[in-house]
């Protein structure tokens, strides 16, 4: 890639920390993500009240052990949305949210979020576990997940993609286009990038 | 900027200092639609200097026969207000602009929270119609002073329901924004139209309980702050002219004879910007669109309610 290259979908993720102006906290994450709340709750538990979502195993009772009201624990990434779809719909202005684990978790809460006009700029995102990506063919509609590659043969279609940095936080996926459409056959080498 | 040409059909006195104007079109025709929360801007042709004030239309958004504005007489004002209410009469001809709408409701919101402070009800009064029309979940405090500054309220029990809470400063019962903002639902927008102060107080309040900015809508109509006399160039125009201490730096370059932009006149909108070339003092700015950065780097400067405190001041215009 070209040094200085850029592209403007592409997400910035940061390290959890408290915002302080809130009438409530709300920490949603899954697998690695457990570490990204255990980091943060480690700099200070907050006197408002605090709502934590987790889908995993490891870390919980470390989680368990800050939290006296307990946390909330779900065997899947899926059951974990629809309760939190459920307790958005009491959530009251002001709550602030954090959100750790993979990419593609993190615009799944997005998602949600926006149904109540919560943007992207108002929550705090860490990305945790892994970066490989969820990449949507443009030819065939096809969203395949956990791609670690920088070129990625498309599930469905059989072409080969180029994986590049063009992010739809709609689909949570990043843009790829078939990488032979010019000269066919002329595929680069694949390397594993996104680990 | 193309205006429209209207004629007084009433005028109604709504209380001792609000007066309610119905504007209807001069040729007979409808007027351009509107949706709740625009404004309009009114020329006033006053011993030759024009008054440009703008003044929310109040009116059924369905409705485009007439336009419906309040004015608010405000005693130590530059004499627009005093005008609209001692001047103008049933047949009076008025110049006004198009509707411009800087205060709509955001359509994606899931619940509306609107706040008024005492004339500040009016562009409720067209949001409300639209409210009502789209069937929007919303609730309405109406603060004011005592009973006799209580404008429409008997229209909007009619027009809101159970959905209308009245706040009267003189029984004791005045509006806590903190209470109102802190048990409101996710996806709720708040929208304030009131004197500066509680204008501000909204916006602090909902910042400390971590409102984002943008569920947080507010609007004010204010003349322009007045201040020392300076001179001006229209570096492009080459015009040299010089703003009186009662008149905004927009007022005058209008007064010159130059068609610049404009659209809100309050400081909000941005429409009016124009490029400082050099200023050897210091300006003034009171609008809300620029940055802190932008304000202190005083390269651009909103000649609708911003001035120069110096001895000149060269615009790119």
């Amino acid at each position: 890639m070209q040094r200085g290259y850029w592209i403007k979908s592409k997400p910035n993720y940061n390290t959890l920390s408290w915002r302080e102006n809130t009438l409530g906290h709300m920490l949603i994450a899954q697998g690695e993500g457990g570490l990204a709340l255990v980091k943060l709750l480690q700099q200070r538990c907050p006197v408002q009240p605090l709502k934590v979502l987790f889908s995993g195993e490891k870390y919980t009772d470390i989680l368990n052990g800050f939290i006296p009201e307990g946390i909330d624990v779900f065997a899947s990434d899926e059951e974990m949305l629809c309760e939190l779809k459920s307790q958005l719909s009491e959530c009251l202005m002001g709550t602030q949210f954090y959100v750790a684990g993979d990419e593609a978790f993190i615009w799944k809460v997005m998602d949600e979020l926006a149904v109540y006009g919560v943007q992207e700029r108002d929550v705090e995102k860490e990305l945790c576990g892994t970066i490989a990506r969820s990449v949507y063919c443009v030819h065939c509609k096809t969203i395949d997940k956990n791609v670690h590659h920088n070129i990625h043969l498309c599930s469905y279609c059989n072409r080969y993609l180029f994986v590049r940095d063009h992010f739809s936080r709609r689909l949570g996926a990043y843009m790829g286009v078939m990488v032979d459409a010019e000269v066919p056959g002329d595929i680069p080498a694949r390397q594993e990038i996104y680990p | 900027m193309t205006t429209l040409t209207v004629k007084v059909a009433d005028v109604e006195q709504v209380t001792d200092v609000v007066k309610h104007f119905t504007l209807v079109p001069e040729n007979g025709e409808l007027l351009p639609h509107f949706s709740g929360g625009s404004h309009i801007i009114v020329s006033l042709n006053i011993n030759g200097r024009i008054h440009r004030n703008a003044y929310s239309l109040m009116g059924s958004t369905t409705e485009v026969d007439s336009y419906h504005i309040s004015v608010r007489k405000q005693e130590n004002s530059r004499g627009g207000s005093i005008y609209m209410h001692e001047e103008v009469k049933p047949g009076s001809i008025l110049e006004v602009t198009y509707p411009v709408n800087l205060f709509a409701i955001n359509k994606m919101a899931r619940r509306h929270v609107l706040v008024a402070g005492g004339i500040g009800i009016t562009p409720f009064m067209s949001q409300i119609s639209d409210l009502n029309r789209l069937g929007y979940d919303y609730e309405l405090h109406y603060a004011y002073r005592s009973n006799e500054h209580a404008a429409f309220r008997e229209q909007l029990e009619e027009m809101c329901g159970d959905k209308v809470y009245f706040h009267v400063d003189s029984e004791g019962s005045q509006l806590d924004l903190k209470v109102l903002l802190s048990h409101q639902l996710l996806g709720t927008h708040v929208y304030i139209c009131g004197p500066d102060s509680m204008v501000k107080a909204l916006h602090l309040t909902a910042k400390d309980l971590g409102w984002p900015e943008n569920h947080v809508h507010s609007e004010q109509f204010s003349a322009p702050p007045m201040g020392d006399e300076f001179k001006v160039k229209l570096v492009e125009s080459d015009i040299e002219l010089v703003v009186p201490s009662d008149m905004s730096l927009l007022e005058a370059i209008e007064g010159a004879g130059v068609d610049a932009p404009f659209l809100c006149r309050g400081g909000a909108c941005g429409r009016c910007e124009l490029e400082v070339v050099e200023c050897d003092g210091q300006l003034q700015h009171n609008d809300h669109y620029l940055s802190d950065a932008e304000k202190l780097a005083g390269n651009k400067v909103m000649p609708c309610v911003s001035r120069a405190r110096c001895s000149q001041l060269s615009l790119k215009l």
